[in-house]
């Protein structure tokens, strides 16, 4: 049980979180999250720290280098500070380091190729992917749920056609569903939890990105409306350390070869 | 006896007794008439040691303790296919009503014949032009005295033809009541003269789903289920239950037939890989999302609108599965007289019953998403 105090200090958290994150990205948040006790938060209260901060950067649009944390904290032999390479789907690797940063990835965020990589833990890191890209998720509804209720045609806002609405319904559902994939304890198998809840989220992301450009319409496909930002974010995130279909695919061979399906879920 | 309160603790205990009173089916009898009388002699297996009565009030025959306890037994009850998913789902659809409504005494005398298999009932709520628009029935309730005379017909009542009673909704009151005031709901026994009831025939070749015909059935005003106009709270009040222990069973036996489907695959190498991960995917966010529901339930929040998000995961999840039995195992519905078709004929019916997946929708849109009125 969290008490009122933990809540409303959570909240006042989320708040500066939320500020500092729209009015800043890329290494200077990364500055910015350094001076508000980012590494604190990562050792001392994870479990709160990595879906807060992680669905946060999904919400504001934001990015910033904090998976490079997340990876080096859980594999052995590494340390805060040092970039590690990261899967990407299709069998390739990526480094997030803004020094000699390529700028053909979709989106601006710094990533680049590079040939090989070393192993790496991804537990936590697939679920702090899977945060942002819910979070991500959660921005684009909300930019076509206030789009559909704005939008006059045929004399009604657009909010007022099933067609409309059901698109809408079907996102919230895929969100609301991966939240609960990334909120499982998953003690009993932490590796197939966090691929499961990367693959979900990735999911929710593909289809919320589909939904909401199609009820966004032509401005949708502006530069001048943000939801091109979020729809570039979730095709980047969604490759990073195993794309959904990918992940997907990799359950299914994990079923096969055990003969059974585990229960990662219990009441 | 408090430790038994505890789920783990509840859950190893009931398994080591299912361990030692072995309640497998017969073999051999697929037809719902066998389904019925398992499902019966399971019930008073299960009510004698104890197991069916936790988790339900001691005014109404039960022992008490936390809602989540029906869950674990309808789970391993459902999902070792001791019991059939549809008839063990009853239970929790008429007993909270009966908890909720019936007048005390009627309740702890009645929902023990229930609990233990000693009786089965049924649920009257559907009509031919009343489906998703419950609201909209037609089946009549007039005030004689001190009983009430029913005239009307009911369709889709699953498992009519094995119910002793049928917990019913009515439309009381005049042309001026508004629809959600004017329906009220009767406990009625299915032997009072002027009752017919027929099973029908579906496309999965299971008489499950019955019509009921009301002919001026005359049921006692001490019958009635709360007061008039009361009907419309009562079918709401069923969704937290339907929707978290009964789905949670359901889902318990989903995961039973995905791991029959995986021991018939597995030995076919890597191409059926995507489809077994995207089968996974749906039922273990279904699973997820069902377990959060059950323990906002266990806290003492009131379910609403939000559970219409585990319907339509649940029903998606079910039709995925079983388009994956038919994609991996080629002519197992179409060439073979077995289970494998039954199910998948029966799946179809996912986004139908229980409130369509549009309705659903239209719920998550209108209350969820605030988007307003169509």
């Amino acid at each position: 049980m969290t008490s009122t105090s933990d809540t409303d200090s959570l909240e006042l958290l989320e708040d500066g979180l939320r500020k500092t994150m729209l009015s800043t990205s890329g290494a200077e948040l990364d500055a910015a999250l350094a001076e508000l006790g980012w590494a604190d938060m990562l050792s001392d209260m994870p479990e709160q720290a990595i879906p807060l901060v992680f669905r946060l950067l999904g919400e504001t649009g934001s990015h910033a280098s904090l998976l490079n944390d997340i990876v080096v904290i859980q594999t052995a032999g590494r340390e805060l500070g040092e970039i590690p390479e990261l899967p990407y789907a299709g069998g390739g690797w990526v480094v997030w380091d803004y020094d000699g940063a390529s700028d053909t990835t979709l989106g601006g965020l710094p990533l680049r190729r590079v040939d090989e990589g070393d192993p790496v833990r991804l537990v936590d890191a697939r679920r702090a992917l899977g945060w942002w890209l819910v979070g991500s998720a959660r921005a684009m509804l909300a930019l076509a749920r206030q789009h559909a209720l704005d939008r006059v045609q045929f004399g009604r806002p657009i909010a007022g056609f099933q067609a409309v609405r059901h698109r809408l319904a079907e996102t919230l559902v895929a969100i609301e569903g991966a939240e609960a994939t990334l909120s499982l304890p998953g003690e009993d198998n932490p590796d197939l939890t966090a691929l499961l809840a990367k693959a979900a989220a990735g999911k929710a992301a593909l289809t919320a990105a589909k939904n909401c450009q199609q009820v966004l319409g032509g401005i949708g496909f502006t530069a001048e409306h943000d939801l091109h930002h979020h729809v570039k974010r979730v095709l980047v995130l969604d490759g990073l350390l195993g794309s959904s279909r990918e992940l997907t695919r990799k359950a299914g061979a994990g079923l096969r070869a055990r003969g059974s399906v585990p229960r990662l879920v219990k009441l | 006896m408090t430790d038994l309160f505890e789920t783990a603790e509840f859950r190893s205990q009931l398994v080591a007794w299912l361990d030692e009173n072995d309640l497998t089916p017969p073999p051999g009898d697929d037809s719902l008439d066998a389904h019925q009388a398992q499902h019966l002699r399971v019930l008073k297996a299960l009510y004698d040691a104890g197991w069916m009565r936790y988790g339900w009030p001691e005014s109404a025959g039960g022992l008490g303790g936390p809602e989540i306890l029906r869950a674990i037994v309808g789970e391993e009850i459902v999902g070792r296919g001791i019991d059939q998913p549809g008839p063990y789902s009853m239970l929790e659809v008429l007993t909270p009503t009966m908890i909720d409504y019936a007048r005390p005494e009627l309740a702890a005398e009645m929902v023990p014949r229930l609990l233990s298999g000693q009786e089965s009932w049924c649920q009257g709520f559907s009509e031919p032009g009343a489906g998703s628009d419950l609201a909209s029935l037609t089946t009549r309730a007039v005030q004689n005295g001190d009983q009430w005379v029913i005239n009307g017909q009911k369709v889709w009542t699953s498992f009519a033809q094995y119910a002793t009673r049928c917990i019913l909704l009515t439309r009381t009151g005049d042309g001026d009541t508004p629809n959600h005031e004017a329906i009220t709901a009767f406990f009625v026994d299915l032997d009072t003269p002027g009752i017919t009831v027929r099973p029908l025939r579906t496309m999965h070749d299971v008489d499950e789903f019955c019509e009921v015909y009301f002919d001026d059935v005359a049921v006692p005003a001490g019958r009635m289920l709360g007061k008039p106009g009361d009907g419309w709270r009562l079918a709401m009040d069923l969704l937290p239950y339907e929707r978290s222990t009964c789905f949670w069973q359901h889902i318990a036996y989903l995961y039973s037939r995905f791991d029959a489907l995986i021991g018939e695959v597995r030995g076919r190498g890597t191409a059926s890989d995507s489809d077994l991960g995207e089968a996974y995917l749906a039922l273990h966010t279904l699973r997820c999302r069902s377990r959060a529901t059950q323990h906002r339930l266990a806290e003492g929040q009131k379910l609403g609108p939000e559970t219409s998000i585990d319907k339509v995961l649940l029903a998606g999840a079910e039709q995925k599965l079983y388009d994956t039995v038919r994609d991996l195992l080629p002519g197992a519905v179409e060439l073979d007289d077995g289970p494998w078709r039954t199910e998948y004929l029966y799946s179809r019916a996912a986004t139908i019953y229980g409130g369509t997946a549009e309705v659903q929708r239209n719920v998550i849109a209108r209350r969820l998403l605030d988007l307003g009125k169509e």
